[in-house]
């Protein structure tokens, strides 16, 4: 199971393939996922870059290996050359452009001539902006060509584990593994250093008053 | 997307019955995983507080705040070492937002900006090593925050106690403690052991008179 130039690990590890047009939020679920963060600006990725991303379920740990990779064409760099060994995939659209949806079928052909027979999941991002596109009555992709669909927002975290735990299940061939708390270590002692301290407050009382970087009014799930 | 807007109410219904629905093609499963006992880390602990929160993390490099996750916050009290930890999980995956304990020295702070938030400094254990973090955590209500601030200065302060505690034994004070503490604990248990005799005896009706001896006896002996 290990792929080249891929450190291996003691647990279960995959390849995960994600693809989809430029814009549709590939790189920003990703890191959603790797720090928490909501990456607003965007920055077109080069070729690939792969992220690993470890869960804990009821069966242990698995990691999945994210190749993220480059919506636009002009920075494809190897294309379908970064799909070999792909294990499962993600092809991701943008509900609030509908071209994004259209392209669909090129980028599950392109993926299917390279991974055959693997677990795939559709996932329409960007369902928390109002004036949608494509509505989810008109997703049908899916059903044609037996992949998994979710509905998802990157920004809100609107259904963000689901493709993660279908794609989990589906290589484990358990339908009810699910996920569980990550082991919370106890932390160790730390030795307080005054004049640290002191800094630490100051840097405190600056960032304070920075803004948060999203609106005050968003659901706490 | 809560509105009553009946698109968005279509909206909502809809992935309800996709979630439901597996419409993906049947693969063979590439792995054999056996189910394993879960282990939280959480269970010689006790939830004080447990709260609804999204947190955020000071990027010094970019001067501005970053989300780390959105799900529960709760501090957790060892049952032996009376330690407080705060303990943050992202919901569905679970994942450590936050773990760091809570020392005597810190302290908490409203955020400028929101009333609903408020930020305070840490030596944080999320990652497995220790790195240094000022965060920031953002509640649903006013009244969560205030009860999640009230919660953390009384904690940082009891934390104190116990750490004067703590140097006071160096001075051999808790020594001396413990070591009444021993002597009233024996005594106990021979009031206990006495408790025990009375009731055997008493359980067998051949030996009234003894009893009723041993009757006499007591009011002398507590004079």
């Amino acid at each position: 199971m290990a792929l080249p130039n891929q450190q291996t690990v003691d647990y279960p590890s995959f390849k995960l393939v994600i693809v989809g047009d430029g814009g549709t939020g590939k790189t920003t679920f990703v890191k959603r996922h790797l720090t928490g963060e909501f990456e607003k600006k965007y920055e077109p990725t080069i070729g690939v870059e792969v992220h690993p991303l470890d869960f804990f379920t009821n069966c242990g740990k698995i990691r999945f290996y994210c190749w993220d990779t480059a919506g636009q064409e002009k920075f494809g760099g190897l294309r379908d050359g970064y799909y070999i060994h792909g294990q499962c995939a993600i092809i991701m659209f943008d509900v609030t452009a509908r071209l994004t949806y259209k392209n669909v079928p090129t980028w599950h052909r392109d993926l299917c001539r390279v991974c055959e027979n693997i677990p795939i999941v559709l996932c329409g991002n960007k369902v928390d902006v109002k004036n949608r596109q494509v509505k989810a009555k008109q997703v049908t992709f899916h059903r044609k060509k037996n992949l998994q669909y979710y509905e998802i927002s990157a920004k809100s975290n609107y259904n963000f584990e689901k493709p993660f735990l279908y794609l989990a299940r589906k290589l484990a061939g358990d339908p009810n593994l699910h996920f569980v708390e990550s082991p919370a270590l106890a932390p160790p002692e730390v030795l307080i250093d005054l004049a640290a301290q002191q800094q630490h407050e100051a840097e405190l009382l600056a960032a304070a008053s920075q803004p948060l970087p999203d609106d005050d009014d968003e659901s706490f799930e | 997307m809560s509105s009553a807007d009946p698109e968005h109410r279509e909206e909502e219904e809809a992935p309800a019955v996709g979630d439901d629905e597996d419409t993906g093609a049947h693969v063979a499963p590439i792995v054999k995983l056996e189910e394993v006992a879960v282990t939280t880390g959480e269970e010689d602990e006790d939830a004080i507080l447990d709260l609804k929160s999204k947190l955020y993390r000071f990027d010094k490099d970019g001067n501005q705040w970053k989300e780390r996750g959105a799900g529960t916050v709760k501090f957790l009290k060892h049952k032996a070492t009376g330690k407080v930890r705060l303990l943050m999980r992202q919901s569905k995956t679970l994942k450590i937002c936050a773990n760091h304990l809570i020392l005597p020295t810190m302290s908490v702070q409203e955020h400028a900006g929101n009333e609903k938030s408020c930020v305070w400094h840490a030596r944080d254990f999320a990652d497995g090593e220790l790195k240094d973090e000022l965060f920031c955590i953002r509640f649903p209500s006013i009244e969560n925050c205030k009860s999640f601030m009230e919660t953390f200065q009384e904690v940082a302060e009891s934390q104190k106690a116990e750490d004067e505690k703590e140097s006071a034994d160096a001075a051999g004070l808790i020594e001396k403690l413990s070591v009444e503490e021993k002597a009233d604990a024996e005594k106990k248990d021979e009031e206990k052991s006495e408790d025990k005799t009375v009731e055997k005896e008493s359980a067998s009706g051949k030996e009234s008179k003894a009893v009723e001896d041993k009757k006499a006896e007591e009011p002398a002996s507590s004079a």
